[in-house]
């Protein structure tokens, strides 16, 4: 089973750090690409990566890619998936920049390939061939589901940690494969950038808490509401 | 704006309290900007009496129509492979302006993917914002603004909804309704339940989290020390106390609320971005010090004036 796991470039969130060790818990019947789309070669994605014992590192570049956004880095991440061969892709929830969960999503649309968010854990399927079997979080209960693949997967910032070192793979020097647009079989004229979806940016601090006492955080408790 | 439509969550029979919020802030802005509020209920089998009950409530808190959709096919978690087909058909359907989902964790599965198939905008963790614009000699309009903090917490993003040229998909913070803003009457209308475009995953097992009201309040209580017996009786509904730990669980994740307080004696620190949830602009953080060095000792005095004022004011929390 080959399983991508999508990281941000330079440095992956705190979500798709939960996904790449989701992905390392799958063991020896998972082989593992690490994918990042703009930015650097290198930086602690990479490291990561190759920490993470990963077989392929894949990074997609292009002169016109920059600070590619939520739809671009959807339809890239998508047709690395096909040209991987993934039948399995785990990314993070959300990122820690923008943080509104749109690329996983994007990314499913573009692979025809159903989503599931939320994810708790993940395993192969013992009873039913090219399906795995994925726990949710959902309407308040954590919920085992069995999903045929392909399926995008995608982390919340919960429960990460760095992975540790594959001490059986020896992957500390996995070269990255540089891929383009063209290798992708996409052109140009798609990545189209849609800042306007994104809202405008207006500058804000989040204010400190307000001292209260018991009898004013009584009052502001007892207001009364609808229920 | 033409119409609204606000996603309603439905847990062990009760539409939740995020979900009530959803349609008292669409029902504000439909007030303001002139619009018809959908409430769309997604439900397994279930009796038609529920149905009317159900949909009496929500129509209560703001809704003028009801859409319900009742299939076996409803009846587990809202994911986008049971729910998405819906969701798209009533948006393709209405052409709403504004989809909004209640907090608690089904904005984050059923949004994004709601939002990228229709081309909408994404709003998480949002607040609405509404403006009068002056356009002297013509009449004030009414701007309406989706406000929200980049998860890097340095700057807010907002979506003018008539700015923009597409629907806007949000997921609200759970606030408090504080008024009935409709009466318990609504019409209710029936749809088809679409077949899931990649087939109906098949669920296993599932496990109640204990602490699933966690995702759905709206004021949070974050504490060294879970809440002592008496603090918690006295708690008014979607109110919650969390203990602080080293990082979120999955249903702290899932929280947005509207308030967030801090006990604290000012010994130990406060909770720090891992460890309290993205609030929503707006939100009113607060910090409740005790001299007393005992940390129950907040707990003990938080209850006690909970019970004087309720006392005092011959309001009783339920």
């Amino acid at each position: 089973m080959i399983v991508l796991v999508c990281l941000e470039s330079p440095n992956p969130s705190r979500a798709s750090c939960a996904a790449l060790s989701l992905a390392r818990g799958l063991g020896p019947a998972a082989q593992i690409i690490a994918v990042s789309a703009g930015g650097p070669t290198h930086g602690r994605w990479l490291d990561l990566a190759r920490q993470s014992g990963a077989h392929r590192i894949l990074h997609i570049g292009d002169a016109i890619l920059g600070h590619p956004d939520f739809l671009t880095l959807g339809m890239l991440l998508a047709e690395a998936a096909r040209y991987s061969g993934a039948s399995l892709v785990l990314t993070g929830q959300s990122s820690d920049g923008e943080g509104q969960g749109l690329v996983p999503a994007a990314l499913a649309h573009n692979l025809h390939a159903p989503i599931m968010s939320r994810i708790e854990a993940v395993e192969v399927s013992q009873e039913t061939a090219n399906a795995v079997v994925a726990t949710t979080y959902a309407d308040g209960r954590h919920v085992r589901f069995e999903v045929a693949m392909p399926v995008v997967l995608s982390v919340p910032p919960i429960l990460w940690v760095l992975p540790g070192t594959d001490a059986a793979t020896d992957a500390s020097q996995q070269a990255v494969e540089s891929l383009t647009l063209s290798q992708l079989g996409l052109d140009q004229s798609r990545v189209v950038p849609r800042p306007d979806l994104l809202g405008t940016r207006v500058p804000a601090t989040v204010g400190k808490a307000r001292p209260v006492s018991f009898d004013e955080a009584a009052a502001i408790l007892l207001r009364p509401t609808l229920a | 704006m033409a119409s609204i439509v606000a996603y309603m969550d439905v847990r062990e029979g009760a539409i939740t309290l995020p979900s009530r919020f959803v349609v008292a802030e669409a029902r504000r802005v439909a007030d303001a900007a002139g619009a018809t509020v959908y409430a769309l209920l997604p439900l397994g089998p279930v009796p038609q009496a529920q149905i009317e009950e159900l949909a009496a409530a929500v129509s209560a808190a703001g809704a003028d129509r009801v859409l319900c959709s009742s299939d076996e096919l409803l009846a587990g978690p809202a994911l986008d492979i049971t729910h998405g087909a819906l969701l798209a058909q009533v948006a393709e359907r209405l052409h709403p302006r504004l989809i909004l989902f209640p907090a608690g964790g089904v904005g984050v599965e059923l949004g994004p993917p709601l939002a990228i198939r229709i081309g909408a905008a994404y709003v998480p963790r949002a607040a609405i914002d509404i403006r009068e614009e002056e356009r002297t000699p013509d009449p004030p309009s009414q701007r309406v603004l989706l406000q929200r903090w980049r998860a890097a917490g340095d700057v807010q993003r907002v979506v003018d909804v008539e700015d923009i040229e597409h629907a806007v998909v949000a997921t609200l913070a759970a606030g408090a309704p504080r008024t009935t803003y409709g009466e318990s009457f609504s019409e209710i209308e029936m749809l088809p339940c679409p077949e899931p475009k990649y087939g109906r995953p098949r669920e296993l097992a599932s496990v109640q989290d204990p602490n699933a009201d966690v995702a759905l309040c709206s004021f949070m209580i974050l504490s060294a020390l879970p809440a002592s017996p008496a603090l918690q009786a006295k708690l008014p509904p979607g109110t919650v106390v969390t203990v602080i730990g080293s990082s979120l669980d999955a249903a702290a994740e899932a929280a947005c609320p509207h308030q967030l307080m801090t006990l604290s004696d000012g010994s130990r620190p406060g909770p720090s971005a891992v460890q309290s949830p993205w609030l929503a602009p707006g939100a009113e953080r607060l910090r409740l010090d005790s001299a007393a060095p005992d940390p129950e000792g907040e707990m003990a005095g938080l209850a006690e004036a909970l019970e004087r004022l309720a006392a005092s004011s011959k309001k009783v929390p339920a």
